[in-house]
């Protein structure tokens, strides 16, 4: 077995940006704005009816206008049907700043880095980042949403048979690595569903919100085994957006603003062989050492982290990469209730996640993120909230971010 | 389901039709990589010459994909080959999925002939010399998901 931390040895540099806000606090990058549209089985709305209803809404809620936009950042999700055409459908004119990135469901923290990047470069004063995805289609199961759409050949093909067409088995793959190195195991795993659901219970946005226990978790269906249906994120249809800009922009708007204090990606690209990390390591373990260097924090301030949940094994994978418990003990710090409401230090993905909420990929922890950050979440605000971390996870843990907002400026 | 080939993957697919599972051999430092490598992950070369695979390997992970009946539809494996390279195959013979099933399992591959498709490298449990036929898990269908 190789040392699956080894490859992480190289300390990461806190990135040049940090001492760019450092130097001008007025060019410091906030986020503003908050848009979340009707979200699940929201039927006869396309991804980009989704995108421009959730930047709408983003916009009005910072208190500005679409027109006062001069920089717009999409993501688009699993069927790919979001392009730069947004930009016409929110008649939005003499941009500075449009683009379209995929990263998957790291995405959404290399939306609000590029866009921090920009407005404290001057590239562009107020950016929207908006990610929209419609999979759902009336009368159709949700497997159907995220299974292949062509019929296998080549290597590809290999997959296929291997019983590994869908992102289910592979994540299922990685599961049972963790759990045959670490001893986790699948009642662990439960662990996470049953905290989060507790969460989602005291979330009005959260669309599952009858507590579930650990029996319920073992008694759902196997998806693929290691993983029961419970294991699983939903599949949702929906958008949300967010509006990056200034520092100095920000104290005349009508939210609180939530400033971005570092944020950094790690893509692991796990080699084909022996001495791959796979299911073991993510990028979190790269990804937020760097973070948390240019926030000038480490991961004992941090007091709501918002884990990226396509799985609960990835919530698991995320609470040990970055450093929230020693490697392997994801396991018995999930079991130890620490993830739940009234859990401990940190309060964990407090409203529901992917699990029970909604599934926006990275927006989904971000949007809460923002909630938590300006204090309105209600039931569920965390008692802490000067630091909160967001992670996102893209591919089958190939793709990585983070970001550390705070509801305070400076540093 | 039958596998169409490509153009990256004929010459794989000759290979198992001939019972053979090629690697990829580095014709600039020799290290054999997976069957679809592209570039060699230790010079960066792209030339490779194709490396029959002895057909030892072990398990690294598994996972069995259910449908919505909750029946098991196939074992998935992870497996590194004796020769370093890993490869995702269907792992055959399992009568009760994940049961005996443990990291570093040795097992064999072998070859499935598939109508109208290309022939398909499999895993199974090795025992000492000798194959078990055994009947086949049914084939997968399109995976579930949340
Ligand atoms: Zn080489």
């Amino acid at each position: 077995m190789p040392d699956p931390l080894s490859s992480d040895s190289n300390s990461p540099a806190p990135p040049a940006a940090s001492a760019t806000f450092r130097a001008n606090p007025a060019l410091s990058p906030a986020v503003v704005g908050l848009g979340i549209t009707e979200m699940g089985k929201v039927y006869g709305r396309t991804a980009p009816d989704f995108a421009a209803d959730a930047v709408r809404r983003a916009v009005a809620d910072a208190g500005l206008r679409t027109a006062d936009l001069d920089g717009l950042l999409i993501n688009s999700g699993v069927r790919n049907d979001l392009g730069l055409e947004l930009a016409r459908d929110l008649d939005l004119r003499d941009l500075r700043l449009l683009d379209y990135l995929q990263g998957y469901g790291s995405s959404a923290g290399a939306m609000v880095s590029f866009a921090s990047l920009a407005v404290s470069s001057g590239l562009a004063t107020t950016v929207a980042c908006v990610f929209a995805d419609a999979p759902l289609r009336e009368g159709r199961g949700t497997g159907a949403a995220y299974a292949a759409r062509k019929p296998p050949s080549g290597f590809d093909g290999l997959l296929v048979d291997a019983g590994l067409a869908s992102v289910n088995a592979r994540y299922a793959l990685a599961a049972r690595r963790h759990m045959t190195t670490y001893g986790t195991t699948s009642e662990q795993l439960g662990a996470v569903a049953v905290a989060q659901r507790g969460w989602a219970v005291r979330n009005p946005l959260a669309q599952l919100r009858t507590p579930i226990t650990l029996a319920d978790h073992q008694a759902s269906r196997m998806i693929a085994d290691p993983l029961h249906l419970l294991d699983c994120c939903l599949v949702s249809n929906g958008g949300i957006a967010v509006v990056v800009t200034t520092a100095e922009r920000a104290r005349d708007l009508a939210q609180p603003p939530v400033h971005v204090k570092g944020f950094a990606q790690a893509h692991p690209g796990y080699p084909d062989a022996g001495d791959s990390a796979f299911g073991l390591v993510s990028g979190a373990a790269r990804s937020g050492p760097a973070a948390l260097a240019m926030a000038g924090a480490s991961i004992e301030d941090v007091d709501v982290a918002e884990l990226y949940d396509c799985y609960t094994f990835t919530a698991l994978l995320s609470v040990e990469d970055y450093g929230f418990c020693a490697k392997g003990e994801g396991g018995a710090f999930a079991e130890s209730g620490a993830l739940g409401p009234g859990g401990g230090r940190t309060a964990f993905n407090t409203g529901g996640g992917q699990l029970s909420s909604y599934y926006m990929w990275g927006m989904t922890p971000l949007s809460e993120a923002v909630i938590q950050a300006r204090g309105q979440g209600g039931e569920r605000q965390a008692p802490r909230n000067d630091l909160v971390l967001v992670s996102g996870n893209g591919g089958v843990l190939d793709h990585h971010s983070t970001l550390l907002l705070s509801p305070h400026a400076g540093s | 389901m039958p596998i169409a080939r490509d153009a990256a993957s004929a010459e794989f697919f000759d290979g198992t039709a001939r019972g053979e599972l090629l690697l990829r051999r580095c014709t600039g430092c020799g290290r054999i990589s997976a069957p679809q490598a592209r570039q060699c992950p230790d010079c960066a070369a792209t030339e490779f010459t194709p490396a029959p695979a002895s057909g030892a390997a072990t398990l690294v992970s598994w996972a069995v994909p259910h449908d919505r009946e909750g029946r098991p539809l196939t074992v998935a494996a992870l497996v590194e080959l004796a020769e370093g390279p890993w490869l995702r195959l269907r792992l055959t013979g399992v009568a009760e999925p994940a049961a005996d099933l443990s990291a570093g399992l040795p097992l064999t591959v072998s070859f499935e002939a598939v109508a109208d498709g290309e022939t398909v490298p499999v895993v199974s449990v090795a025992r000492e010399g000798r194959h078990e036929t055994v009947d086949r898990i049914p084939a997968p269908q399109e995976g579930p998901t949340p």
